[in-house]
């Protein structure tokens, strides 16, 4: 049987017969997006950098793009409200949700508008930037972002700014997005000395198969700092294929803390250029990875510029017939001296039928640098357990103690309370046994 | 009733038998002193009445107040009252030491039918019994041995017993390893939960514990069986005469 996405797509032709009236640049970049798509197509086997990846009923399908914002699911409410004390914009099927929008007594010097509007109302910041940075030859479903986006945000803070509440933005699925796609899209940029916080959050509901492709872009200005959560709890049978792409400036600091705990098949790129004297990028991701899921991080650090440090800290838990891949890049450019870059992977495999793959890649060009990386996949620890056992707790609530422990550290960077809280519900969730992780907290 | 019978009881590791018939039989209230040289079989007994998985029971029997202790999953065991104070007490990065117990102290309630107990109870206990083993308040509050030094551990296994309040409590090798203070801390923490109804099992390489921990019996163990038991003074012999003598005998 062929794969209806495969030949000359579908994709193609869905995007001939949208016929959007938009600037000339933003047409051009969409014509870009889709003619990066059509090159290479969906991944397959022989693409080194997605060689893990079955794309499987990924391909079977055509999901077209969802028209029109889908309701919040009923489940999904809570989720749409987390982290109260914060600005935050709501899209359901890649739609703005418009009524979910809290953007009152926006701080001056912080823009928070939705990506449609911005297009039109702030046209040289997003015309300078938007799909400028993310590289879109060896991410297809970047590509089918760029041509299919239908709204996402644009988040601006102006030189100086401090922001002191993080900016939520949650991207939803509802049962009319069942066999539809959504792509949002996101662009952020900090200007010289600006701070800011990004919460970004996907979920939809379970049982029924669905696509969201999203692309995050980051310019980070010089001695700027930007803080990224990036949540992926997508339905059970989701497809989630997407991208971060942060340019950093002199002495610009990142921090991009993923948890990736949804979804059918899951994958988030993230690219950081340091490009700038002094800059700082710290990456760190937990994936909880259940029965019959696929989880994949693929990191990009690339040390452009001399006096740079990177850390990338990512742990996964494996239960069941569970799969994940970490793919964790360093390249230090051939100036790029005094480089610090460091990177571990650890996995916990709760199964014996559980896969993780590790695979750490350094290329490096200058002599004068320190990179350190580590990976290691692993069982809970016997003696570790016997000890909890000995201690009158029982089997299952041992194991749940220990994977909770395995998985607090990275718990503990996520740096927002309300947000940690959260995260340590889901890990409950997919613990063994019934200990109270509040407690735990 | 004794609280614990060892009958011939055969144990291996790997296949290797390390136990080969121990025989030995513990009334409540009673402290009994194992000493050994290295590789006698001490951890290996130790390790086997709590009931590690990697050891292998091939032949006997061990009667725990009447029941078939073998029979049971060592969190069973320790619900029942038995617990293994360890040589190497493991650390547990990410677990705080009070949720660590406070799960404990509930799971051994809930398995006598009691209800869970509440926070201020729970805080006023530990309390108490921290400062029978002068333990640290701080070292409370942070993860399960992590970073803790060897002394530290130990009273926490010594802090941990006084918590649990065990029926029968076997502490394996937990005098090693620490200087004079130390040992006086934790000696001091066994000696006031000695009562007509706890016994005690000490694994112990050097006689030295044994001077401030007066044991009603003395057992030698070496090559896996118990050459000789008796009182107290068998373990001033032993310091003079070393376990060369019993090697011989042995073997």
């Amino acid at each position: 049987m062929s794969a209806v996405a495969e030949a000359t797509s579908v994709y193609l032709q869905e995007f001939r017969e949208l016929g959007r009236d938009e600037p000339a640049w933003l047409s051009q970049r969409r014509e870009a997006g889709i003619q990066a798509f059509e090159a290479v197509g969906f991944p397959h086997r022989r693409m080194e950098a997605w060689r893990n990846l079955k794309p499987g009923a990924l391909t079977q399908q055509h999901f077209r793009a969802a028209d029109a914002v889908g309701a919040v699911p009923m489940a999904l409410a809570p989720t749409a409200a987390l982290v109260p004390d914060a600005w935050r914009l709501v899209f359901v099927d890649g739609h703005l949700s418009a009524g979910h929008a809290v953007l009152d007594d926006l701080p001056e010097g912080l823009t928070v508008r939705p990506l449609r509007d911005a297009v039109v109302q702030d046209g040289a910041m997003p015309e300078a930037h938007l799909g400028r940075h993310a590289v879109l030859d060896n991410h297809p479903f970047a590509g089918l972002n760029s041509a299919f986006w239908a709204d996402g945000a644009l988040i601006d803070v102006a030189p100086g700014t401090v922001v002191d509440r993080p900016v939520v933005l949650v991207f939803l699925s509802s049962e009319s997005a069942a066999h539809r796609a959504s792509y949002p899209r996101v662009l952020v940029r900090a200007g010289e000395h600006a701070e800011i916080r990004i919460i970004q959050m996907h979920a939809g509901p379970d049982a029924l198969p669905y696509l969201v492709c999203p692309v995050t872009e980051i310019i980070a200005e010089a001695n700027s700092s930007v803080r990224l959560n990036h949540i992926q709890e997508e339905g059970a049978a989701a497809f989630h294929l997407g991208l971060v792409h942060a340019e950093l400036a002199r002495d610009a600091r990142l921090h991009v803390h993923g948890l990736s705990d949804g979804g059918k098949l899951a994958r988030t790129d993230i690219f950081v250029n340091l490009a700038g004297e002094g800059a700082d990028a710290r990456l760190d991701g937990l994936y909880l990875v259940g029965d019959g899921q696929y989880a994949d991080y693929h990191t990009w650090v690339r040390h452009q510029a001399g006096h740079c440090s990177s850390q990338q800290l990512f742990k996964g838990v494996l239960s069941g017939k569970a799969e994940s891949v970490f793919d964790g890049l360093i390249h230090v450019h051939k100036g790029a001296q005094k480089t610090d870059s460091r990177q571990q992977n650890r996995n916990l495999l709760l199964s014996p039928r559980a896969l993780a793959h590790s695979n750490p890649r350094l290329e490096i060009y200058a002599d004068d640098v320190k990179c350190a990386h580590g990976s290691t996949v692993g069982e809970l620890d016997r003696e570790a357990l016997f000890y909890l056992r000995s201690r009158g707790i029982g089997e299952n609530d041992a194991r749940g103690l220990l994977t909770f422990a395995f998985a607090n550290e990275m718990l503990q960077l996520i740096g927002v309370e309300a947000l940690r809280d959260h995260v340590g519900q889901r890990l409950a969730a997919f613990m063994p046994g019934d200990a109270t992780v509040k407690e735990l907290l | 009733m004794a609280m614990l019978e060892i009958r011939n009881l055969h144990a291996a590791v790997e296949g290797e038998e390390i136990l080969k018939g121990i025989n030995l039989t513990m009334n409540p209230g009673e402290v009994h002193a194992i000493m050994g040289p290295n590789g006698s079989g001490k951890s290996t007994l130790a390790k086997v009445l709590a009931g590690h998985e990697g050891y292998q029971v091939t032949a006997g029997q061990v009667i725990y107040e009447g029941r078939d202790l073998l029979e049971l999953a060592p969190e069973e065991r320790a619900r029942e009252g038995l617990f293994l104070g360890f040589q190497y007490p493991v650390e547990i990065p990410g677990v705080a030491n009070t949720y660590f117990l406070k799960a404990a102290v509930n799971a051994i309630r809930k398995h006598r039918g009691e209800s869970e107990m509440d926070a201020m109870a729970f805080l006023k206990l530990i309390r108490e019994r921290m400062k029978l083993v002068k333990m640290d308040e701080a070292l409370f509050k942070r993860p399960v041995n992590e970073g803790f030094s060897g002394g530290e551990k130990k009273r926490n296994e010594i802090f941990q017993m006084a918590v649990l309040e065990p029926k029968l409590a076997i502490l394996d090798e937990t005098d090693s390893g620490l200087d004079i203070d130390a040992l006086r801390t934790v000696s001091e923490g066994v000696n006031a939960l000695r009562s007509p109804a706890r016994s005690f099992l000490l694994i112990t390489h050097y006689q030295r514990l044994l001077n401030y921990i007066q044991p009603d019996f003395v057992h030698v163990l070496v090559k896996g069986q118990i050459v000789k038991s008796g009182g107290k003074e068998l373990a001033q012999e032993l310091e003079q005469s070393g376990y060369a003598l019993f090697e011989e005998n042995a073997a």
